[in-house]
């Protein structure tokens, strides 16, 4: 068993109980995580890694399938349209190389590092033509070395200069082309981890196999971010405890100036780093929420009075400040911002607290705040929990969307009918074919979206665009605005056509502007601009079911269609284009 | 101890996908189908993790069967009966 010791609380396994973990997993024959493939295109030998990102893949709900490219033939496989590289479909390719081996006769004297990022930067965009999956690329193993051991040598070219400028190039590639590439930086963990824990010259000169157990776990874990975030696993909201969780000592006995929070001063400074991780979440767009157990006047006094606190009011999303059950209080705050518990972080330092949660609520991440103080403020960034695969302005601005729609709950309490309140609103939408710029966010919204989600099916950003390019596909995004604010893009519908029948692929809305009956709106306008186009004769929808979308099994029924038949959870529809079409919503406004 | 060498089993069983009764004293690639070159490097991780040990390149080629397995970590410590 090794322990890990930045978290005294939680023992990371031991490879043993890892691979115990997978043949359990694999001789249960349970396949009900969500499917994810990798394909490695490597010169190296990289197989090791298969055990841990099988069970970081598992212990995600994520159902690994991991598949080795010949070693060291690279290019073939790359310009090789029918190998196998391509035809197996993979999520992610994980492109695993060193670089003498990639370049056929070495490093030339006279090549500097822009030159053979040139040469690598043609190698990227031929696997980008070819696949439409994710392609991760690694940096490489720096020198660790000088070439001049202490005396630096003006004017002669050094090899392990060029080699980090190089690493710097390879960042800028994959910054420069968001919507295929994540940057898996080899350089960064071996500097996380040491040469020593990193590098294993034992199986590098025996077998080409570079890497220890220490870096190959580091290396697995960075590509089921990857994983996690494009299908749909991130965590979207924190909640937090507030008494030795944002700050040191308990506010209702301490008072305000005993409770250790401070910009300089120890401990208070780690509570204080710690905030400013929360802060960087926000801006990222995660949610932020409170769940203390405190009078609430107390915990205001501390975000509005103390100098130090950089969490505010008006960062946070919702929060249950009482003397009720936590287990209770998280499940109430789940169905107030209208998504899963297990889109939830939980910190907590209480162990009775945290034993609750992971009790009561298994599919909240809880972390609790470890014994050694010093090692806390990174635990919400270590692990990805939150990561995304794009980020799009509508990310920096959610807290202030569900700010907004706070406002517009407490406008709903001074109207006697729903329709009245609706009709106050100032509903407008705009519904059109998706743009460039709205590709990522369109993406972003179909590896998410959960509970309004007809169909579930999962897209990269490289295949948003390539369906909005196809004359036989329609993606159509939806924004919405009313009084109070922008809501954003926040629905998507997908239409293909296959001869005189108009099929709806996926159609997706945020949890946001439900209820309002914009959903009708949105799939009849739609549709109309569709027909226009298309002339499709008939259109067939369908419904797959999945633990999360219960709340929309009905919905094609009450648009109108007829339900032709059902199959495993998965049910087809149809509507003939002469069916009467329910009457367009009077209080919302189609922009032009 | 009996105890180190139940574990050396365990860890055996799991890595190449069998019972601990099949494994005996001449166990190596001969006899264990899955006991290729890929699942050698996984067993020299598990058992530098179980045990506590760092074995050097001659030590890795040296465990290919059961007995020297047990020989080599003896070496480093580890107490069977």
């Amino acid at each position: 068993m090794i322990t890990d010791k930045s978290d005294s609380s939680v023992c990371a396994p031991s490879f043993s109980e890892m691979l115990e973990t997978i043949n359990l997993a694999e001789l249960s024959g349970d396949f009900s995580g969500t499917s994810v493939s990798f394909n490695f295109l490597r010169n190296i030998t990289i197989e090791g890694i298969e055990p841990f990102i099988k069970y970081y893949c598992l212990s995600s709900g994520l159902n690994p399938r991991i598949i080795f490219g010949n070693y060291d033939t690279m290019q073939q496989e790359v310009l090789d349209r029918s190998s196998h590289l391509y035809s197996s479909s993979p999520d992610i390719i994980v492109v695993a190389f060193y670089l003498d081996t990639y370049l056929p006769d070495g490093w030339r004297a006279d090549w500097s590092a822009a030159d053979v990022m040139g040469g690598m930067a043609e190698f990227f965009a031929d696997i980008c033509q070819n696949s439409s999956a994710t392609i991760a690329v690694n940096t490489f193993v720096p020198p660790f070395y000088s070439d001049f051991g202490i005396s630096g040598a003006k004017n002669l070219p050094s090899h392990h200069d060029e080699v980090l400028k190089l690493n710097q190039l390879i960042r800028e590639y994959v910054l420069a082309n968001p919507a295929r590439f994540v940057l898996v930086d080899w350089e960064r963990l071996i500097r996380l981890l040491g040469a020593n824990e990193s590098m294993d010259y034992r199986f590098w000169y025996m077998s080409k196999a570079p890497f220890k157990r220490a870096f190959l776990d580091l290396y697995a874990k960075e590509l089921v971010k990857v994983a996690r975030a494009l299908k749909g696993k991130s965590k979207k909201c924190l909640v937090l405890d507030c008494d030795n969780t944002l700050w040191g000592g308990i506010i209702g006995e301490d008072g305000l100036q005993g409770i250790m929070l401070s910009r300089h001063t120890y401990p208070g400074n780690i509570f204080y780093d710690f905030q400013k991780s929360i802060l960087s979440l926000h801006k990222r767009g995660v949610l932020i929420t409170l769940c203390s157990k405190n009078n609430e006047q107390d915990v205001w006094e501390v975000l509005e009075g103390h100098p130090d606190c950089l969490i505010k009011r008006d960062h946070l999303s919702a929060w249950r400040i009482n003397w009720c059950d936590k287990a209770t209080n998280i499940s109430s705050m789940a169905t107030e911002l209208n998504l899963g518990v297990d889109s939830f972080v939980f910190v907590d330092d209480n162990s009775v607290e945290c034993g609750l949660i992971r009790g009561m609520l298994p599919d909240v991440t809880v972390l609790q705040v470890p014994d050694k103080l010093y090692t806390y403020p990174p635990i919400l960034n270590r692990d990805g929990l939150f990561d995304t695969l794009t980020f799009s302005a509508e990310d920096s601005q959610r807290s202030k969307m569900y700010r907004d729609e706070a406002k517009r709950k407490q406008e709903q309490i001074k109207f006697h009918t729903l329709d009245q309140y609706l009709a106050s609103l100032s509903l407008s939408v705009a519904i059109h074919p998706v743009t460039k710029w709205e590709v990522p966010r369109v993406a972003q919204l179909t590896q998410k979206t959960n509970q309004f989600n007809l169909t579930t099916r999962r897209y990269s950003e490289a295949k948003i665009s390539a369906l909005s390019c196809d004359n036989n596909w329609t993606v159509m995004s939806l924004v919405v605005r009313d009084k109070f604010g922008e809501s954003g893009l926040t629905g998507v519908l997908i239409a293909r056509r296959d001869g005189a029948v108009g099929i709806i692929d996926s159609l997706l809305m945020s949890c946001r502007i439900l209820g309002r009956n914009i959903e009708k709106a949105f799939v009849l306008e739609a549709l109309t601009i569709m027909e226009r186009t298309w002339g499709p004769r008939v259109w067939r929808a369908e419904f797959i079911s999945t633990p999360k979308n219960h709340q929309v099994a009905e919905f094609w029924t009450s648009m109108g269609f007829q339900k032709l038949n059902c199959q495993d959870g998965h049910t087809f529809y149809e509507l003939p284009l002469s069916t009467p079409r329910p009457e367009p919503i009077s209080y919302i406004l189609i922009e032009e | 101890m009996q105890h180190q060498e139940n574990k050396l089993k365990e860890v055996l069983a799991r890595i190449f996908n069998v019972t601990v009764d099949v494994i005996a004293d001449d166990s190596s690639p001969d006899n264990i189908e899955n006991w290729d070159s890929l699942r050698h490097m996984t067993l020299v991780i598990a058992l530098e993790e179980e045990f506590d040990v760092e074995f050097t390149d001659d030590q890795v080629v040296d465990i290919l069967r059961y007995d020297l397995i047990k020989i080599v970590l003896s070496e480093h410590g580890v107490e069977f009966i």
